[in-house]
């Protein structure tokens, strides 16, 4: 009797199993559905899921990226020695051009500094810059951005713009207390008012998650000439005005292209920038970095 | 006796290793590497891991273990988009189960193949989704190029994969 009913038992739970198992793929596409949903709803309380993930798991890919940098590095190293006689080349005639250029740099800044003299002239709020390594790069078809390894701990903000020595990358979206997210300037979310340096036409430069971001809102009748030189609009106040942003790569028909001058899937390093204006930006869903837990812990020492 | 229950251990341990491929593979996906050729795209290393053990071992890679990678994936991606990598790689998993007798014990060009046909489906997924969450019809090129540059990686990942399988999971 006990063993029929053990038997019916262990019948019924394996058919549950098998139940169970059957339904496990449609449970599961339901709530990757509703995520993704959630998502979309709820972008405050996913991104602050982003970054606490960020977060922890940011000491696994600062030491993932080290042999990945050496990687780079030793492609790099390799490209050069092939390239050394045309860099060589390049390099006098850079070199040449540059000497030219400094000439004429002292005088211009001996001239400013004279007019300054003159006018009484303040430089603006001092900018600081900050700089992180980047130990994620995500170059899906649906994310151009960047991880780096500073965080609200180090003074890094929303808004904040991301450079390298050639110019504009991005800018901060996501802090966590020692990672943040550079949304790329390639990046299907990417809006960036820009100007086009010899003109002085205004623009929006917006991702499309190719490597070449688009202009928008120019003017109908604008004059455009490919290889002129993009910048920062500086209006928004987010960013600096005039840091180079790139070329105008392509014009065809409506659509304007440009190359950006910092190839994203080469960052190693970036600097990120603080002109002290983050505070006129939208409130980040992520707190504020709690200085006075840090404090109370350090005095408990 | 304790000694006896040590290799069991072991081997519980070793049907672990498809989980922690896909885990790796979705830090690959990240790791910055400036190798040219694969700036344009990063290929979809998760994809490569579920198509091969859900022809090889799909006993090791369960729905709940494709879930977690795929939204594992979504987290260091930074993609606005948390579960969608999820959705992928279960279907990804459900369309090679049902294509499993074709390509299992078959020349490698025919496993290749499969996995050409598995990757062009999910990215086309991949696109529609998107376009749908984002209210437009996005670029495909973008979509394009990591599909190809997905294919083109296979090979590599699968030797990989085979040589993971062949030295953890003989008796398991």
């Amino acid at each position: 009797m006990l063993r029929e009913r053990a038997n019916i038992i262990s019948v019924t739970n394996a058919q549950a199993r098998l139940a169970a198992r059957r339904l496990a793929v449609p449970f599961l596409i339901v709530l990757s559905l509703l995520l993704i949903v959630l998502g979309k709803a709820d972008a405050v309380l996913f991104e602050r899921i982003r970054v606490e993930a960020a977060d922890r798991i940011a000491p696994v890919l600062a030491v993932l990226s080290q042999p990945a940098a050496a990687v780079s590095a030793g492609a790099r190293h390799i490209r050069g020695l092939l390239d050394l006689y045309d860099e060589n080349q390049r390099l006098r005639e850079d070199n040449d051009r540059l000497l030219e250029w400094q000439e004429v740099g002292r005088r211009l800044a001996a001239e400013n500094a004279a007019l300054r003299a003159l006018t009484g002239f303040q430089a603006k709020g001092a900018t600081f810059s900050i700089a992180a390594q980047v130990i994620a790069n995500s170059g899906g078809a649906f994310a151009r951005n960047v991880l780096v390894d500073v965080g609200a701990r180090d003074g890094v903000a929303r808004g904040q713009a991301g450079v390298t020595g050639e110019g504009l990358v991005g800018r901060v979206t996501e802090v966590g207390e020692r990672t943040a997210r550079l949304l790329l300037l390639t990046d299907l979310n990417s809006r960036i008012p820009v100007v086009l340096e010899s003109s002085r036409l205004r623009a929006v430069m917006a991702g499309d998650n190719s490597d070449q971001p688009r202009l928008l809102y120019l003017p109908a009748d604008a004059s455009i000439t490919p290889g002129e030189r993009i910048v920062t609009g500086g209006a928004d106040g987010v960013f600096p005005p005039d840091l180079p942003v790139g070329v105008v790569a392509s014009i065809d028909g409506d659509v304007v292209r440009v190359e950006p001058y910092a190839e994203p899937a080469r960052l190693d390093y970036v600097r990120i920038l603080d002109l002290g204006l983050s505070a006129f930006l939208p409130q980040s869903a992520v707190p504020p970095p709690r200085t006075t837990k840090g404090t109370k812990a350090a005095d408990a020492h | 006796m304790r000694l006896t229950l040590f290799p069991r251990d072991i081997d519980g341990l070793y049907r672990l290793a498809p989980f922690a491929t896909g885990a790796l593979a979705a830090l690959l996906s990240v790791t910055p590497i400036a190798v040219p050729g694969l700036a344009i795209a990063t290929p979809a290393f998760a994809l490569m891991v579920v198509y091969h053990w859900t022809i090889y071992r799909p006993d090791l890679l369960p729905p709940s273990g494709v879930f977690a990678i795929g939204l594992f994936v979504d987290l260091l991606d930074g993609t606005p988009y948390l579960g969608l990598s999820s959705l992928v790689l279960l279907v990804a998993r459900s369309l090679v189960l049902r294509q499993r007798p074709l390509v299992a014990n078959r020349d490698f060009a025919v496993v290749w193949a499969g996995f050409l046909v598995v990757a062009a489906i999910v990215t086309a997924l991949e696109w529609a989704v998107t376009s749908i969450l984002n209210e437009a019809p996005l670029g495909s090129r973008p979509f394009l190029f990591q599909a190809i540059v997905t294919a083109a990686c296979f090979p590599v990942a699968s030797y990989l994969l085979a040589w993971t399988q062949r030295a953890l999971l003989r008796r398991v």
